[in-house]
This record gives C-alpha cells, structure tokens and sequence, in this order.
C-alpha cells in the first residue's frame, strides 16, 4: 500500500489553468428547478477572499448522482468558478434532489496548504437540522453557517468565514 | 470506516505561521466529520472531448518553441491501493523558464515568454499514466518573508474518480536547495511524504536531443471509500 501524496496549496496563479469556459453554469441531464447560490467568502480580519477557487458538487434534480454528460461539455453536476474582488462567487445550478437539497462546496486559495470542504444547504434550518449526516452539529448553533438565505430570484445567499467569530463549519 | 487501513494523514494544516498567508486564513475551530456514505459516490465525469490533443503540450503555444530546458513528464496516478486511477483529468500550472507566470497577478520582473503560457491538461490512460511535453520552470522570489524564493514546482490539479480524490499538489526537483528554506514544502510534517513531491530524473523517458525525462507519480486516496466506486 502506497502513502498518498500530500496536499499543497493552489497558490494565487491558477486562474487561467484551471478555469473552465461556462464553469459556473451547472448543467445536468435532466431539466430541474433552477437556483443560483451568490457566496461569499471572508477571511479572520473580515476581509474578501479574492483570490479562491470554489469548486461544487451535488445530486442531480431527480435525487441521483449526476451522470455523463456528452460532447466536450463539463462533468454533470460539478462547478468551478474563482473568487471576485469582493471575494464573491457565483453558481448557477439546479435545486439539488435529496432530502435535504445541499451543495458540496470544496475551497481551494493561496494560504489553503489544503481544501477547506463545506455545504452550502439550500432549506431552512430545521429541515437542516434533521439531515442524519448532521448529526453531531444539529443542536450546535454553528449549523447556521451552512445554511443559505433565499432571496429574490431563486438567488440563496451564503458567507463563508474561513476563521474567527461565525467561522463556517468545515469537515474532515 | 476503514481507518485501520489508511496510512495516516500526509497533509500539511491548515494553519502554518511560518506561511504568512496560512494566518487568517486557517479556521480554528476542529474539522467536523461526515459520515462515509455522505461523501461516497463516483463524482464528476469528465466527458469526451473535454480534453483535446496537443492540451498537454505545453512547448506549442506560441509561433515558435519556448525559452528554458525542455522535458517530458511522464508518471501514474494510482490510489493507495496501488490501483490505476483511470480517465481521470489531470491539469498543471507553471511558472516559465526565466520564474514569471503568465498571469496578470505576477509582478515579478522577469520576462515573459510569448511562447510559453504555462497551462495544459490532460486525461490519464487505462493504466492510469499522464503525460505532458513543457519546460523546466525557473525558481522565483515571493513575499512571504525576506530574501525568500519558491523552489522550481510545477502546480498538479487531480479531479481522480471520486470526490474523495480530489487533490491539489505541486512537483519539484530533487536536490533543489530552495526546498530546505521553503515553507510551503516544508508545511508537510513528515519528511518522507514531502519527499514524495520530487520528481525523479529518468532520461530515457525523454526525447532524444530535444528533451530530459522526468518521472512523477502521485498516490490520491482510496477509491475504497467509495462504494460506487467505479
């Protein structure tokens, strides 16, 4: 058994490498409810993140692990963008299925030695409450951090904190 | 799940002082787990055509061949079964020969090669093997403390075949004197795993009279893990 290599940070040049054309529109084989996450992401003075990647993932509209997409599209059910100078980012996408619709978020920055991997749920925060995978935060008024606001046009809003008061929850 | 089975974490943490940029931005509060099956599945699939040939070329971008020692880099990405990781998208980075990326937010003051980006991809075969045609990248200094330097390092972004894989590295050069001052290097605790990182010389992966043969294989984790695993 090989040890597996280790992670080092993605540094500030990544930008033209790794973006993708259209990486923020996520598409899927089936149509589905279309929402828009708006994150944005703050470091421990409070400050924009400006120079991240956020990467996402989800179940399909029909609660299904999104399957292969045709062509030279982008993978089913996946997103990349970077960062803005506010530290904003934006993802276009489906109303995930599943219980309780969730979208996979994996932050990746300059000062990140690794990925910092979160959910952005996409319900109001007692169905939230209620999903098993949550067990061991459910009563912890942290749950809130990984819980997105709707607002107008199916639009959710979500802040992320990397460190310090109202730091979001990251998992192992 | 599994524990007994994994080698322990190689990773760095999050929060490393002697990387200034690791302070505000390492949370403090402990990583909460997810349940095995929350994370289980195939993941994204890169579809056909995604990948066009001559991506992984990176001596082909401009009219002619770019400034800097050329090299074939060649290697595997297995998970830590040993098993190839297969179809997988494996996309690089890197600074040009003389240590300047072609990117807007580089404000070091070498010059930049019009025929040379520094950017290429490309899927992994049945065997799980990449690999790519670029040039030897120059070391460069940064702002993280006095007089310091980045060791020459090429940026390797793995997506594998399960979210559970997802891995971004970067390869340097065995016997660059950098290592031992840098401290994203050295940010991984054990030395052994660091040591993974390098490259290893293997001229005859090259291209006779035009390019040295490096060799660089990288180890994600088990797709075990993952019961679709596919």
């Amino acid at each position: 058994m090989a040890e597996r290599s280790p992670s080092q940070t993605i540094g500030p040049f990544f930008h033209e490498a790794m973006r993708w054309a259209r990486g923020g529109d996520v598409t899927f084989a089936e149509p589905g409810e279309k929402v828009v996450l708006a994150g944005r992401i703050v470091d421990g003075a409070g400050a924009p993140v400006a120079d991240a990647m956020v990467e996402t993932w989800q179940l399909a509209p029909d609660g299904g692990e999104p399957g292969m997409a045709t062509g030279s599209m982008r993978p089913h059910g996946f997103g990349r963008v970077e960062t803005d100078a506010d530290g904003r980012f934006r993802i276009a996408t489906s109303l995930p299925g599943g219980a309780v619709p969730h979208i996979d978020v994996a932050i990746f920055a300059r000062g990140l030695l690794k990925p910092l991997r979160t959910r952005a749920y996409l319900a109001p925060i007692e169905r939230v409450r209620d999903d098993p995978a949550l067990a061991t935060i459910a009563a912890s008024p942290r749950l809130a951090t990984l819980v997105a606001r709707p607002g107008a046009g199916r639009e959710w809003a979500w802040e992320v904190r990397l460190q310090g008061e109202g730091e979001t929850v990251f998992f192992a | 799940m599994n524990d007994m089975a994994r080698p322990s974490d190689p990773d760095p943490p999050y929060l490393y002082s002697d990387y200034g940029s690791t302070r505000l931005r390492a949370p403090l509060q402990p990583m909460v787990a997810l349940p095995a099956l929350a994370q289980a599945g195939a993941g994204p699939q890169i579809p056909e055509g995604f990948v066009r040939g001559g991506d992984n070329d990176l001596t082909r971008a401009g009219k002619a061949t770019p400034l800097g020692e050329m090299m074939v880099l060649t290697g595997r990405i297995l998970d830590v079964d040993g098993r190839p990781v297969r179809r997988s998208l494996v996309e690089i980075w890197q600074a040009n020969a003389s240590g300047r990326y072609d990117h807007p937010g580089d404000t070091h003051d070498a010059p930049l090669d019009p025929n040379f980006h520094g950017i290429g991809r490309t899927l992994t075969d049945e065997e799980g093997r990449y690999r790519f045609l670029t040039i030897r990248p120059g070391a460069y200094p940064w702002k993280n403390h006095a007089f310091a330097w980045r060791p020459q390092h090429i940026h390797f972004s793995l997506l594998g075949n399960a979210p559970v894989q997802r891995l971004i590295t970067q390869m340097y050069f065995p016997g660059d004197p950098l290592l031992a001052l840098d401290p994203v290097y050295l940010s991984i605790p054990d030395a052994r795993a660091r040591e993974t990182l390098l490259c290893r010389l293997a001229p005859r992966t090259g291209i006779e009279g035009v390019a040295l043969g490096y060799e660089f294989d990288i180890v994600l984790a088990g797709a075990s893990a993952t019961p679709l695993g596919i």
